[in-house]
């Protein structure tokens, strides 16, 4: 045999692996491969990121947006209506149309104050002083800009139609236009921009359907023009309309014209109800119950703005304390203050008489809006029942109060006599006993019965906020009677508010209410059951085939969809089990109403059953993870089992089987199926009172909502996703904060 | 103890000596009622898991028995008949099996790629912070009650499907929105339970398969995968068994009517399998007719029951295979 060793040679790869450069190459290309790989993986992470983003953009983009909404009352208006006549009827008032009555009226007296447009103010400046409002006093470039805070806007309205039947008023309204920023200051008002009148006198060729371009103007030679007119609308605009008048007779106008001054309300009365005048003055713009009125009468209004009135606030020129005042001196000194001291103690303690126009008139509506904007839900409860009170029939007003009173102390739609006679008899009324009605209440009434919103279209909120304009554009001509405004479906009275079945009215407050009792039921059982059965599978149970079987059984259980339990409740606790879910055994059904099995209880137990498995396993997770050594050393002491279980493993393993009891609790709250199946009531408007009563929840209620094909339940569905998740993120963040304070505990 | 009469003598104050002999009662534990009661209520909780399983078989298969014992009824129809119209006598539950078999295979090839790539980019690749974003962001996910989700089905992915597809074919509740959103539900359960079985793959395999040169890629895809495929499977299983069962998403999002087919005369692929036509599943079958006004022993309510039972074994048997694959497949290293 051969004295040397054989030289080792290495088999042949089977593989054909490489050597030398395309060594190189194969490592380059396998890392090639990985980075491919390492961008799909990234891909697959962004698909869950951009999941629950598109799941949260959907839900905040339903839940707000802009609304158009129409009421039957304008709450604006009513909020008007009720401070205007508290103002009229103060005995130290005096009202009228006529404002040179009131100029008349304030010259004579130096303890008089009033407001009109400035107009009057200018025929009266000798007699009267006009008071600077913080500092401003009106001129034209203050005015103008806006800086004056009690400027507007004064306005002719009139009809398309009108406008080309009726040659006059077509002519007189052609003649404003050319003319008005000649005359307006003599009259004692203000120019608006040529920016302006060119968009009022774009309105005028839109409404006779001439196609000039932008900046031509066709003006028409009022010679020879005759017909028959009538004007009738704000005092304001008056003296400027009987200018221009003048002007047009002067160059040769024909027509028959009646120009009435009787306030810019009446002139839309007139306008949009009576139909007896072609155009109406105005010193406000038209509100969209006047604008409904004239669509009825057939009348399609347009408006043509044509001047700027700025309100003067005048004294008497014999007043030689005032020569100015602050928005909330003028406030006072025109609700709460009798007496000029009670403003300002410099004053003289002399009343104070006010002057101020009447019920009709824009100027009224005007400085009631400006210098006290005050809304519907602000109002102090009285003057919400007054409200009520005007707007509801006497049959209907004397219904609710029989349900309730409005105050202890005074009756609004009985006399007192009626009402102790009904109260005495066979047949007493409910409001006999129950408490008053509180604020809320009451302005669920008004919206009930006296505003009524209907909401008659929405918007989702990137639309919202991005195409703001072309919406306003769309709301203007399909829903030109509506109100737009940006509305969040989640708000505080979304909260509060019951079940209703117009989406305008409808809360979620039963289903919350309903959801947290269930949700207690559900805690208040599977917690005891669940730790009990978790301590028994760790502490207690040998390893037999019994106990085996029960852990196998409760990891299935888990398994299980949510349903089958929800038909295991149904068969169970609903109808076997009905006697006393349904809480006849105990007396507690609810009087006129059929006892069965579809109660609180009944859905408390089901759920129970469902997160039983989660809550053990959790606890056996838990009770696991005590160290063993703390066991030991109680039993080390003479402890008995339990004794060790109760005061060293439990306050341990407290933190793992809370937190787990949390997180079956937050899955609880947002199960739905189960729930249905069990029988959650598909509309119910009362609260539930106690475990035995009817019951819907959040999520059962989303359903429900999401279900209807209108647009607005989707809204609504989206408002109460969001309560459900802000619900359960409290809940969540409750249980990692407790597990990551006990985290650090050292055990 | 001080004061415990807890010790092994009984009457005399002093110890027996080694002498004496003691008689055997002497050395058995004191019978304490206290611990007994304990013990049993403990034991009747651990109890109750199984009368719930016990109550919900008995239930099930009483009322499918009443509903199988009805003479309209017949177990060759149920199984094969492929229209279910229990008002005019018609009970065959394959459309119902057949929508919830499309939803899942959707969902499926949703969540099982995206899944367990997420899977193996937490447990291969992710740095701590990537780690603490997404982990957050998957319990999030998995936190969010169905019901939303159908909400987010029906609002936001029936709108995209008809915007791709164009609005001819796709109708405003279908089966493929439903079975995507199904599938995005299941995301973070399938990476979950992924994610622990590859992260139990020990380290000593993979800095092998470092030592020996392999790309991270070819370490994850060659070698944790494999040894951690039980669990994987598992997870897969779990999931298919979580799609079958879910019920709010299809509910809202699916249509409200059974897709009842005749074989031979409506196509295939344009109607049969059509994702973008509605088509009711069986839980969503069940929870729309028991949503309504349900008498007690009417046929709806016996019919819902079967469902019921056959949901409860198609779930069972898929949650009963993958145990099974874990407890038989799984590979044990240490």
């Amino acid at each position: 045999m051969s004295e040397q060793p054989e030289t080792y040679i290495a088999p042949e790869p089977k593989f054909g692996y490489p050597s030398g450069p395309k060594l190189g190459a194969q490592i380059q290309a396998r890392h090639r491969r990985g980075q491919v790989w390492y961008v799909l993986l990234g891909a697959s992470l962004i698909v869950s990121i951009l999941a629950l983003i598109a799941l949260l953009y959907t839900i905040v983009n339903d839940a707000f947006g802009l609304v158009a909404v129409e009421y039957k009352n304008d709450p604006g208006r009513l909020v008007l209506d009720q401070q205007e006549k508290i103002m009229l009827s103060d005995p130290d008032t005096v009202s009228s149309e006529d404002d040179n009555e009131l100029a008349a009226g304030i010259a004579n007296d130096p303890y008089a104050v009033g407001f009109f447009g400035y107009a009057y103010y200018q025929n009266n400046s000798d007699n009267l002083t006009l008071l600077a409002v913080d500092g401003i006093t009106p001129d034209t470039a203050n005015v103008e800009d806006g800086s004056y805070p009690l400027a507007r806007p004064l306005f002719l309205y009139s009809d398309a139609d009108i406008l080309q039947k009726n040659q006059a008023a077509n002519v007189l309204i052609n003649y404003y236009l050319t003319h008005v920023n000649e005359e307006i200051s003599g009259v004692g008002y203000f120019p608006l921009s040529a920016g302006r009148i060119s968009q009022s006198q774009q309105t005028w060729k839109q409404a006779n359907e001439l196609d000039l371009p932008a900046g031509q103007w066709a003006s028409i030679n009022p010679e020879g023009v005759g017909g028959r007119l009538t004007i009738a609308g704000s005092s304001t605009v008056y003296p400027l309309t009987e200018r221009m008048l003048q002007r047009l007779q002067a160059d040769g106008f024909a027509g028959a014209v009646t120009d009435e001054s009787v306030g810019s309300s009446a002139g839309y009365r007139q306008f949009c109800v009576d139909g007896s005048s072609d155009i109406a003055a105005a010193s406000r713009p038209m509100n969209q119950n006047e604008f409904a009125a004239c669509r009825k009468i057939g009348r399609q209004p347009v408006e043509f703005a044509v001047g700027t009135d700025a309100l003067a606030i005048v004294v008497s020129a014999q007043n030689d304390f005032l020569t100015g005042v602050t928005a909330d001196e003028l406030r006072q000194i025109f609700t709460t203050a009798q007496k000029w001291s009670d403003v300002n103690p410099n004053w003289p303690d002399e009343t104070i008489k006010r002057y101020i126009p009447g019920a009709d008139s824009g100027t009224l509506d005007f400085f009631v809006e400006t210098v006290f904007p005050v809304a519907l839900e602000d109002l102090p409860q009285e003057a919400l029942t007054a409200i009520l009170a005007d707007n509801v029939s006497l049959g209907l007003g004397r219904r609710i109060e029989s349900e309730q009173r409005f105050a202890a102390d005074q009756l609004v739609f009985f006399t007192e006599a009626q009402w102790a006679e009904a109260c005495d008899g066979a047949e007493p009324y409910a409001g006999c006993t129950l408490p008053p009605r509180d604020k809320e209440n009451v302005l669920l009434l008004l919206e009930e019965n006296v505003t009524v919103p209907n909401i008659v279209a929405v918007w989702k909120l990137v639309p919202s906020l991005l195409n703001r304009t072309a919406i306003e554009q769309e709301a203007l001509e399909k829903y030109p009677a509506a109100n737009l405004q940006f509305s969040s479906w989640v708000n505080l009275d979304f909260i509060r508010s019951p079940q209703s079945s117009t989406p305008e009215l409808a809360g979620v407050r039963t289903a919350v209410l309903g959801s947290l009792w269930v949700v207690a039921i559900t805690a208040l059982v599977s917690f005891p059951l669940g730790v009990g059965a978790a301590i028994y599978l760790e502490e207690y149970a040998t390893d037999n085939r019994l106990n085996r079987l029960i852990q196998t059984n409760i990891s299935n259980l888990a398994g299980v969809p949510s349903i089958i339990y929800g038909m295991l409740g149904l068969a169970v606790f609903v109808r076997a089990l009905e006697v006393i879910t349904s809480g006849a055994a105990f007396g507690a059904v609810d009087v006129g109403t059929t006892a069965n099995g579809r109660t609180i209880l009944s859905a408390g137990f089901t759920l129970a059953l469902l997160i039983l498995p989660i809550i053990i396993i959790a606890g056996q997770e838990a009770l696991r993870a005590v160290p063993n050594s703390m066991r030991q050393g109680g039993m080390a002491l003479g402890a008995t089992k339990w004794q060790t279980i109760w005061s060293h493993v439990l306050p341990n393993a407290l933190p793992g089987i809370l937190t787990g009891t949390i997180l079956s609790i937050s899955r609880a709250l947002g199960e739905t199926a189960p729930l249905v199946v069990v029988g959650a009531s598909t509309f119910i408007t009362t609260d539930p009172n106690g475990p035995f009563s009817k019951f819907t929840t959040l999520p059962a209620q989303i359903y429900q909502w999401t279900s209807r094909p209108q647009p607005e339940f989707q809204n609504l569905a989206a408002a109460a996703i969001v309560v459900l998740l802000v619900l359960l993120l409290s809940l969540n963040a409750t249980a990692i904060l407790l597990r990551n304070r006990y985290a650090r505990r050292p055990s | 103890m001080e004061g415990k009469d807890n010790s092994m003598a009984t009457q005399s104050s002093a110890p027996p000596l080694i002498t004496e002999t003691v008689s055997a009662d002497a050395l058995t534990k004191r019978p304490r009622i206290g611990e007994s009661i304990i013990q049993a209520f403990l034991f009747v909780c651990g109890i109750i898991s199984i009368f719930t399983t016990i109550g919900i078989v008995v239930v099930l298969a009483e009322e499918a028995i009443k509903f199988f014992a009805l003479p309209q009824v017949t177990l060759l129809e149920y199984f094969t008949g492929t229209k279910w119209q229990p008002a005019i006598g018609h009970f065959g539950v394959l459309p119902l099996v057949l929508a919830t078999v499309l939803i899942s295979g959707i969902a499926m090839v949703v969540a099982l790629p995206i899944g367990l790539l997420t899977a193996i980019y937490l447990s291969e690749y992710a740095t701590p912070r990537a780690r603490n974003i997404l982990k957050p962001i998957l319990e999030i996910l998995a936190g969010i009650p169905t019901v939303v989700y159908g909400y987010f089905a029906l609002q936001f992915m029936t709108p995209v499907l008809r915007t791709i597809f164009g609005v001819e074919t796709v109708q405003i509740f279908n089966v493929a929105s439903a079975g995507i959103v199904v599938g995005i539900l299941i995301i973070p359960l399938v990476t979950s339970l992924s994610e622990d079985a590859l992260s139990a793959v020990p380290r000593s395999l993979r800095e092998g398969a470092y030592a020996l040169g392999a790309t991270r890629w070819e370490t994850a895809r060659q070698i944790v995968l494999p040894a951690g495929l039980s669990g994987v499977t598992a997870a897969f299983v779990v999931a298919i068994s979580r799609a079958v069962g879910e019920t709010m998403i299809v509910a809202i999002a699916a249509g409200s009517g059974p897709r009842n087919f005749t074989l031979g005369q409506d196509s295939l692929f344009g109607f049969i399998l059509n994702p973008f036509v509605a088509g009711e599943t069986m839980t969503g079958h069940m929870v729309r007719i028991s949503g309504g006004d349900l008498s007690y022993n009417s046929v709806e309510y016996l019919s819902i029951f079967s469902i019921g039972l056959l949901l409860f074994a198609m779930t069972l048997v898929l949650n009963l295979i993958a145990r099974r694959i874990v407890t038989k497949y799984r590979e044990v290293y240490e």
